[in-house]
């Protein structure tokens, strides 16, 4: 079985996020480029599967050059190819179409994404990059079991406690939900290693897409900054134990 | 033209969820300001219950498609009979339930009614007569604000917010019922069956103290301090996800969207960041203590008391103090 794993690279602590001059983007330098949690899982996901089925792994990534670093990883981890999409936009939009268009180039029977990046916290991309290919589709995926007739059975979470047990035809995309596999360890010699590997790159233009055509439309950003506070929140200080003196008082008179 | 408010309505077993009831309640504001109508679209089988207990929350017509075949339908068959709906409302927003099931839905939807998606939205208002929106970036600790332009249309999925009480009103909706040929919606999924979680040992939904860890702790070695600071409160130990995923506590003890809600006398959450999916199940919990490192986490924004400081000192001194006061 094939399987093709979209790995986001997402940045750790961010303080310099702007909007762009036409309110149609938000910007940000972010240091320390990781893979997204979810997209992780989903990679670990996909090596069980290939351990138990056989098939090949591409790690497929969109963002600037310095989106390769994930893909070495993903390479580290074990995927047999990895592709770099050259594209840098945070609209779900557009990473959903140029991700649908590079998928199509690819031969796959399954594409594993995350459920939600870090950063733009959409959890759109999976689904509407599905939509866009007419292959069906489950989101929130928990576990994955490949079945003789060309089909997968899935279990994913409806929330609160209850599950669906979907059968889809292959190909076919699901988001994977963090806790699908444990996670394993990459040795630093592996990720060191990984680095000599290939990174095939796609741009716009291979893809048959042009910038301007996938600009974001209809909405435009007013504002970022910190949360409005609905409620002063009752900030305690002192030592450990006069703070936790404070808050048994406040428990007990809660009762 | 499109015009009207739509809201697609989340029921299982013939109730309503709260979710979407507080998406009608939003609705219908917001249908009054843009001087448009509120739509309802309902979709299931045996939808007698369901469409009666849409009535009195201000909406004007409720949509309904009831067919065997949406019993037990996936998101693939869901999406297009609820983008059949679309067509023919042509409205200028859906609004859909963030829960699990419209994260599905949303973008499915969204792409074949050719509309913008809006997703995790914590707020939706007509500021100055645009339709804005206010959704969380990076974990929650920055919110964006974003306009809808004068002529687009958009579906945007709400987070469940603080409850939103609202007296019945008077006006009764019209119900209009759709036919549409489930049988020959064409789809390469099926649902087999619908499980429940098995019912473990806790029960937090009737615990009074609820203790919760969440990543802050670190260590699988140290969750034992949380588990004693609930002991001597004589609470419950639960947790946020992450805890779960890498296998430190069961999920039965998970609180959140994907979790248990909760809603104790007393939730103390040590080491939570307070994700959008874990204020979801806790939120309406009567005091909230957070003990955070980071004055900027977002559980900050619901927390009643806070404290802004390492949990290995805090959560220790606290289980002393409780279990002095027990012997004393
Ligand atoms: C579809 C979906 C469903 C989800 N469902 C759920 C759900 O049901 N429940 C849920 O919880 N999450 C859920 N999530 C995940 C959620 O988005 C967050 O990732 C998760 O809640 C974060 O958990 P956390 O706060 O424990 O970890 P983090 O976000 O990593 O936060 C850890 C916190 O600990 C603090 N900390 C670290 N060290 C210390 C210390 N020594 N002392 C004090 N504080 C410290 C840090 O400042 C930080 O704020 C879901 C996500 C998705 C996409
Ligand atoms: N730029 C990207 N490159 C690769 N995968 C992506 C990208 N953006 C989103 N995805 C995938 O889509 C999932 C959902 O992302 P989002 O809709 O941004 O929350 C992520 O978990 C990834 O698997």
């Amino acid at each position: 079985m094939n399987i093709v794993v979209c790995c986001k690279a997402v940045p750790g602590l961010v303080t310099d996020l702007k909007i762009g001059a036409d309110g149609k983007a938000i910007q940000y330098q972010g240091q320390l480029l990781a893979i997204n949690e979810c997209d992780e899982y989903a990679l670990e996901e996909a090596l069980a599967l290939k351990r138990s089925h056989g098939g090949q792994i591409t790690a497929i990534s969109m963002g600037n050059i310095k989106a390769l670093d994930i893909l070495y990883y993903a390479l580290a981890k074990g995927a047999d190819k990895a592709v770099r999409v050259d594209c840098e936009s945070q609209d779900p939009r557009v990473a959903s179409n140029v991700i649908a268009s590079a998928l199509g180039k690819l031969d796959f029977d399954l594409v594993l994404t995350g459920t939600q990046s870090r950063d733009t916290l959409g959890g759109q991309v999976g689904i509407a990059a599905a939509s866009l290919l007419g292959i069906p589709f489950a989101y929130a995926v928990v576990e994955v079991e490949a079945r003789e007739n060309n089909t997968v059975k899935v279990r994913k979470e409806l929330g609160g406690g209850r599950y669906a047990e979907v059968e889809l035809m292959l190909p076919a995309l699901l988001c994977v939900q963090t806790g699908i596999q444990p996670l394993t360890f990459v040795p630093p010699a592996r990720r060191i290693r990984a680095r000599q590997q290939p990174v095939a790159s796609f741009s716009l233009a291979d893809l048959g897409l042009q910038v301007d055509q996938l600009a974001p439309r209809g909405y435009r950003f007013i504002a970022v900054r910190p949360p409005e506070r609905t409620h002063q929140v009752e900030l305690l200080q002192g030592s450990p134990q006069e703070i936790a003196t404070a808050l048994l008082n406040k428990i007990r008179e809660s009762l | 033209m499109a015009r009207d408010v739509l809201v697609l309505v989340e029921h299982s077993e013939g109730k309503v969820e709260s979710l979407t009831s507080q998406l009608l309640a939003i609705g219908s504001r917001l249908a009054k300001e843009m001087k448009v109508e509120l739509v309802a679209a309902a979709i299931g089988h045996r939808m007698e219950n369901v469409v009666e207990a849409l009535q009195g929350k201000g909406i004007d017509r409720i949509l309904v498609v009831d067919d065997p075949g949406l019993a037990l339908a996936g998101g693939e068959v869901q999406a297009h009979v609820f983008a059949e709906i679309g067509k023919q409302v042509e409205p200028r927003l859906v609004l859909v339930g963030y829960s699990l099931v419209g994260m599905e839905l949303t973008p499915a939807i969204a792409s074949k009614l050719r509309m913008n998606a809006l997703t995790n939205c914590v707020n939706i208002e007509l500021r100055d007569g645009v339709i804005t929106v206010t959704r969380p970036l990076f974990d929650g600790t920055i919110h964006a604000q974003i306009a809808l332009e004068e002529n687009a249309t958009a579906v945007v999925a709400l987070q469940k917010g603080p409850a939103i009480l609202t007296a019945p009103l008077a006006k009764k909706a019209v119900v209009q019922s759709i036919t549409i040929d489930v049988n020959s919606i064409p789809s390469r999924s099926r649902v087999l069956e619908i499980t429940e979680e098995p019912k473990g040992d806790v029960d937090l939904g009737k615990a009074e103290i609820i203790v919760a860890v969440g990543r802050g702790i670190g260590d699988q070695e140290k969750i034992h301090f949380t588990a004693e600071l609930a002991e001597a409160l004589g609470g419950t130990l639960a947790c946020s996800r992450p805890v779960v995923d890498v296998g430190w506590l069961p999920r039965e003890r998970q609180v959140g969207a994907s979790g248990k809600s909760v809603a104790p006398k007393v939730y103390v959450a040590c080491g939570i960041s307070g994700a959008i999916q874990h204020l979801t199940g806790m939120r309406d919990s009567k005091r909230i203590i957070a003990i955070n490192k980071d004055p900027n986490a977002p559980i900050f924004q619901v927390a009643h008391i806070g404290v802004v400081g390492d949990l290995f000192e805090i959560v220790p001194a606290l289980t002393k103090a409780a279990q002095e006061a027990q012997t004393r």
